[in-house]
């Protein structure tokens, strides 16, 4: 599909996905089931509106979604009490598939959602929201329902950023513009017409999320353009302008951490596919610098690009949720 | 289920009158009087239409077996409403986040004529003046009882409306006055049908504007005085206080008084600060001498002057309010504050105004009258431990208009305080229950005087 083709029909706004009712008759006529995943890390400030809101209108007074649960990394905070006492599914990460070994991060609950959750359509959205509303949900749901061919759908936003006093109105997507998008121009210039490749939120069908590997980290919403899109094309994509997202603001030094880890599974994309090759191993550490006491002190961090199969190669979950086809 | 009427063991509470004492003197109307408490004093009769009683047709002993019949059920409800409750919070949560100062409630009544619609709603649409106004017909359709709610908060757009929901509170400005009475009455047809009641009674439900500070009712003011048809009984719902039983309005005046300092020339002597003459208004009206019996209140509520340590301001505003049971100790206690601040104006050579903008005659229901009895009834089976006392609520121009209101709290909370705003979640249930509870007893007869 050309991509100025692709961009003109398959980028929506929420509002076009405004009738729920007509939505759920659609969903339910099609035989679909759908389920919401909600990764956490201490998100108790966020997560107990995220969850009153969602049920309710989207399960409780519109059943799109047959699921909603949430998958935490080990919140050291009431997440998973506050989450448990507004109905959701909560899930402790580390306490499913263990004999995988453990490890902690988005892209690791992400994917055990998919041996987890039992929906054929799968919604994955950020916890630290705070202009939650219906339209995170449905307006990712929407052109999967509507377009069979579409299988993943990718939110983009005007992004401010919350600050003590109010809110700035732009600054979100820094990591994008100044890495994501000058590669995918480079090595993959069809994905550079999607918007916001780093966004929190998206949704996709199982059928292809199960065929992918997941980076536990930073890397997991590259990752999954780049491999979807080896995989069916550019056709299989759509994105949804879900208008403002207020969440809080990081740091210029946690976003360059975030940048190392999304550049590490971009390259391992490149060598993979032949893009690119590389003589040395990749450095694991991140250096970083700070000054105390007239002194520069070198911080180093250790960002391991440790990937997750794809979920249907593991055996529990093929008889969890393929019993009939043990060999695919 | 309890016997009927556990009411005798209730005190009457602070400032409320005894049953006894109102049952003495006869007023106007039986059922609701119009009278400064303790003393009585009919108010505005031309503006009623004659008799007005829930249902005037029925007799004591159909009242009592409806009641009991209508009790057994109430304890029930908050059980029920359980799989509601994440709805309602969420409801909270989206009309809470929308900014509604008074006179830009637009969103905010949009949401609820969307609920209104969701719900199925008979009659669905805003007033000339916005407020959002939802008919649902009763089955027979021989009362109608209006159910209301204000929709604008103290909070200007500008302030951050981003609520917080804990897992046994929910935080955030104006989330108890009104978000969650809002809430509530956006979802009253999906509690009714959660319960299982169909009203026989139409049910008009109202989120008025222009409420709060100078808005001074206008929205409820506009749609009492423009029914297409008569209400029996209304209910003024609040997000705070659970048990908050007001059935009279205590008589009230909210008014401000501005210095502005005049330009040189016509100052008779030095400059003077805005501020410094306002300082001798407030000493002024703090000397003068209001009587315990009847209850009577000066309370200086707000101040505003200056805007920098080296300048004398020019400008300077207090706001204040008072109350008693007395509209004579009103009208005198305003009296003397309009001296006072002619006097000052004229010795201070400034330019001293009182703009008395809110203006409540004191009045109400006697606690004899059966939707007291029935909403205390509600309340004792539903363990909420009652408080009476006045409001300063919309339920003054029901009263003033003939029509017997109560006004109700939804649930626990604080408001205006150093803390942020918040409500409980545990009450809210029980406090929903409450409502329906009360309006079910009146569909069915409770409030029906022989």
């Amino acid at each position: 599909m050309n991509p100025e083709v692709w961009l003109k029909e398959r980028t929506f706004h929420h509002s076009a996905f405004w009738d729920l009712k007509k939505m759920v008759e659609e969903k339910e006529r099609q035989n679909l089931t759908i389920s919401l995943c909600l990764p956490t890390l201490n998100e108790e400030q966020t997560i107990g509106k995220e969850i009153v809101i969602l049920k309710s209108e989207l399960h409780d007074r519109y059943p799109l979604l047959d699921e909603i649960a949430v998958i935490d990394s080990g919140s050291t905070d009431r997440t998973r009490e506050i989450a448990a006492s507004f109905g959701a599914d909560v899930y402790l990460a580390s306490e499913h598939l263990q004999q995988y070994g453990e490890y902690r991060g988005k892209g690791e609950n992400l994917w055990k959602a998919l041996y987890l959750l039992k929906g054929d359509i799968i919604v994955y959205v950020d916890t630290d929201i705070a202009n939650i509303h219906p339209r995170f949900v449905y307006g990712l749901v929407g052109p999967l329902i509507h377009d069979e061919e579409v299988h993943y759908v990718k939110a983009f936003y005007d992004r401010p950023l919350a600050f003590s006093h109010g809110l700035r109105p732009t600054g979100g997507g820094r990591v994008t513009e100044i890495l994501i998008r000058p590669l995918f121009s480079l090595f993959y210039p069809d994905l550079a017409f999607i918007l916001q490749p780093l966004s929190g939120e998206y949704a996709g069908r199982r059928s292809i999320l199960e065929r992918i590997p997941y980076p536990i980290g930073y890397g997991v919403e590259t990752s999954m353009l780049i491999d979807i899109y080896e995989q069916l094309g550019l056709r299989a994509f759509a994105q949804t302008d879900l208008d403002r997202r207020v969440h809080r603001n990081q740091e210029t030094v946690a976003l360059g951490r975030m940048a190392f880890g999304v550049l590490k599974t971009f390259l391992s994309r490149l060598t993979r596919q032949q893009k690119a090759d590389f003589h040395v191993a990749l450095s694991d550490i991140m250096r970083q610098f700070e000054t105390a006491e007239g002194q520069y002190r070198q911080v180093e961090y250790k960002i391991e690009n440790i990937e997750r199969p794809p979920m249907i190669e593991i055996e529990e979950y093929r008889q969890k949720c393929h019993p009939q086809t043990q060999e695919v | 289920m309890g016997p009927l009427h556990k009411t005798g063991r209730i005190e009457i509470g602070y400032n409320a009158p005894s049953g006894d004492r109102l049952s003495q003197k006869a007023c106007y109307h039986p059922s609701v009087l119009t009278v400064p408490l303790p003393a009585r004093i009919a108010k505005r009769p031309e503006r009623l239409g004659g008799r007005r009683t829930c249902n005037s047709t029925s007799y004591r002993g159909d009242r009592m077996s409806v009641v009991e019949e209508s009790l057994a059920r109430i304890r029930e409800f908050p059980q029920q409403l359980v799989p509601l409750r994440e709805e309602l919070l969420a409801n909270v949560v989206l009309i809470g986040q929308i900014p509604a100062p008074t006179g830009g409630e637009e969103q905010r009544a949009r949401f609820m004529l969307d609920r209104f619609v969701e719900s199925a709603v008979d009659e669905v649409s805003a007033d000339d003046l916005g407020n959002a106004v939802g008919l649902k017909y009763g089955k027979q359709g021989q009362r109608t009882i209006m159910l209301v709610s204000h929709l604008d908060t103290i909070f200007p757009a500008s302030v951050d409306h981003n609520i917080v929901v804990h897992s046994d509170s929910i935080v955030g400005p104006g989330v108890g006055d009104n978000a969650l009475g809002a809430a509530v009455i956006s979802m009253m047809p999906d509690v009714l049908k959660a319960l299982s009641i169909e009203l026989d009674s139409n049910l008009l439900l109202v989120g008025s504007v222009r409420s709060l500070g100078r808005g001074n009712h206008e929205g409820i003011r506009f749609q009492l005085d423009h029914l297409t048809r008569r209400v029996d009984c209304g209910i003024v719902v609040e997000g705070m206080q659970l048990g908050r039983l007001n059935y009279f309005s205590i008589g009230t005046i909210r008014g401000d008084i501005t210095c502005t300092v005049r330009p040189e020339p016509s100052r008779s002597y030095g400059a003077e600060s805005a501020l410094v003459v306002l300082n001798h208004i407030i000493n002024r009206i703090l000397s003068i001498a209001t009587p315990k019996r009847p209850y009577t209140l000066i309370r200086l509520g707000k101040m505003r002057a200056g805007i920098s340590y080296d300048t004398d301001p020019d400008q300077a505003e207090l706001g204040f309010e008072v109350i008693s049971h007395s509209d004579e100790m009103i009208e005198t206690v305003q009296r003397e504050i309009e001296d006072i601040v002619a006097e000052m104006s004229a010795r201070h050579s400034v330019n001293a105004e009182l703009d008395v903008f809110f203006s409540r005659q004191a009045g109400g229901l006697p606690f004899s009258h059966p939707l007291v009895r029935t909403v205390l009834d509600v309340m004792t089976e539903l363990d909420i431990p009652p408080d009476q006392g006045h409001s300063p609520s919309e339920l003054s121009e029901f009263i003033s208009r003939g029509i017997p209101a109560v006004t109700l709290g939804i649930t626990r909370g604080e408001k205006n305080t150093k803390q942020p705003d918040h409500v409980e979640i545990g009450p809210i249930l029980k406090g929903v229950a409450q409502l329906a509870g009360v309006l079910l007893a009146i569909d069915q007869g409770a409030c029906d005087e022989s």
